[in-house]
């Protein structure tokens, strides 16, 4: 037999699941919209989060300190309830990141990594305004944001009144999910949800109230 | 000259445990200490207290602060409530550990995980007198007028990866635990005081049932 008719269907095959695999294909591009998502900037002064963290079954919860420093950098802490610290990083300048202490059972670079991305997307850093690029559809538009690996987005409604949610993707399906509750443009979002969607790990954040002896 | 040399390093000495530990000074009598120490704790059979800690995050020059209460019952029962800035509820019983975070629960067992083995005794041994006893730690006994302070230094290796010392203050009238000091490697610290202790209270085994 001849080997055409198989190799063009392996072909076939390919293109079709490469297009229905391309969950961003549908919609059109456009030029950037200036101005749009910067006013959606979360500001993280000095906020004290509840985080639980699920992932493959396994739960951990804790405190998570997200603080504005006097070097313009950000740290993250995250601590258990009983002060033990598990991990320490700092996020100078635009795209700088740091570790300052990690515990050894957490030091994993693939770990290290997808936290930072995840913190990433939710601070609003790496957005290069040269490489950005806008998605519609009727009513929603991704506001992209091209990543050395994959794609940031942020979402929001036609009119750029309301951030729908965020999302960390390959070039061709969303890998995370980001949502804000009870946020005030230009605030602390009050919650804060991350979920994966390649495998079992999320992230959700509520803030607390601080004590009265603080 | 060798006189004076000797004493100068004597004075050496004194300033560095005393700047190690403002206000105490090594214990002269470790051995005396840790035979006083002992008997007490033998009579102890249940504390009941509450609790405030302060994490100090050095580099950021910031505090976290949290309160609760907490439990313990000879021999390894242990119950932490933490009540603000949120409830946290952790038991140990016997080898179990039990957590609840919100409606969230979790049980595991301390034996699972070496760590968890060997925090799981830092926290029975802090408050039960045995810390002394724990061969994962060296022990240095410092004192004042009040109080005695043990500096426990981790000799296990995970440990000292965690912690560089963990300080206890015993109080000369009930030899039991008034403050609790964890300094991590990075130079965070967490302390743990105790407030409004009970000695020797009926607690019933209920409180530290796990489900």
């Amino acid at each position: 037999m001849h080997p055409f008719p198989i190799r063009f269907l392996i072909f076939l095959s390919l293109f079709f699941l490469n297009i229905s695999c391309n969950q961003y294909r549908h919609l059109k591009r456009s030029p950037p919209e200036e101005n749009c998502i910067e006013k959606f900037k979360p500001a993280f002064q000095r906020e004290e989060y509840k985080i639980s963290v699920d992932v493959i079954g396994k739960h951990i919860s804790g405190l998570l300190l997200i603080k504005y420093m006097p070097d313009s950098s950000t740290r993250i802490v995250f601590t258990n309830e009983m002060g033990f610290s598990f991990f320490d990083f700092g996020f100078p300048g635009n795209n700088g990141f740091e570790v300052y202490h990690i515990v050894p059972q957490m030091n994993k670079t693939a770990l290290i990594k997808t936290l930072r991305k995840d913190f990433e997307l939710i601070m609003f850093r790496n957005r290069d305004r040269n490489k950005s690029y806008d998605l519609a559809d009727s009513s929603i538009i991704y506001h992209a944001y091209p990543q050395e690996k994959g794609v940031n987005y942020y979402i929001t409604d036609e009119p750029c009144s309301r951030l729908i949610k965020m999302q960390r993707s390959s070039n061709k399906k969303p890998i995370m999910e980001a949502l804000f509750y009870d946020y005030t443009p230009g605030q602390a979002p009050d919650s804060i949800s991350i979920r994966h969607l390649n495998f079992k790990f999320s992230i959700s954040l509520k803030k607390l109230m601080p004590l009265a002896s603080q | 000259m060798l006189k004076s040399t000797a004493l100068v390093i004597l004075i050496l000495i004194s300033l560095h445990s005393q700047a190690q530990h403002g206000g105490y000074t090594l214990s002269n009598h470790p051995e005396t200490f840790r035979k006083s120490f002992s008997e007490a704790t033998a009579s102890i059979e249940s504390i009941q207290s509450g609790f405030s800690q302060e994490k100090t995050l050095t580099m950021l020059s910031e505090k976290m602060n949290s309160t609760g209460k907490f439990w313990y019952k000879k021999k390894d029962k242990l119950r932490m409530e933490y009540i603000q800035p949120y409830p946290y509820l952790m038991i140990l019983n016997g080898g179990k550990i039990f957590v609840k975070d919100g409606q969230k629960e979790n049980q595991f067992s301390a034996n699972s995980s070496k760590i968890f083995q060997q925090v799981n005794r830092i926290l029975i041994d802090c408050v039960s007198g045995n810390m002394l006893n724990n061969p994962d730690f060296q022990a240095r006994i410092y004192e004042n007028a009040g109080s005695f302070l043990i500096e426990f230094q981790p000799v296990a290796k995970n440990l000292k990866e965690l912690y560089k010392n963990i300080n206890i203050v015993i109080d000369k009238k009930e030899y039991t635990a008034t403050v609790v000091e964890m300094i991590e490697v990075s130079g965070d610290k967490t302390i743990i005081r105790f407030q409004n202790k009970v000695l020797n209270a009926s607690i019933p085994d209920s409180v530290f049932n796990i489900p």
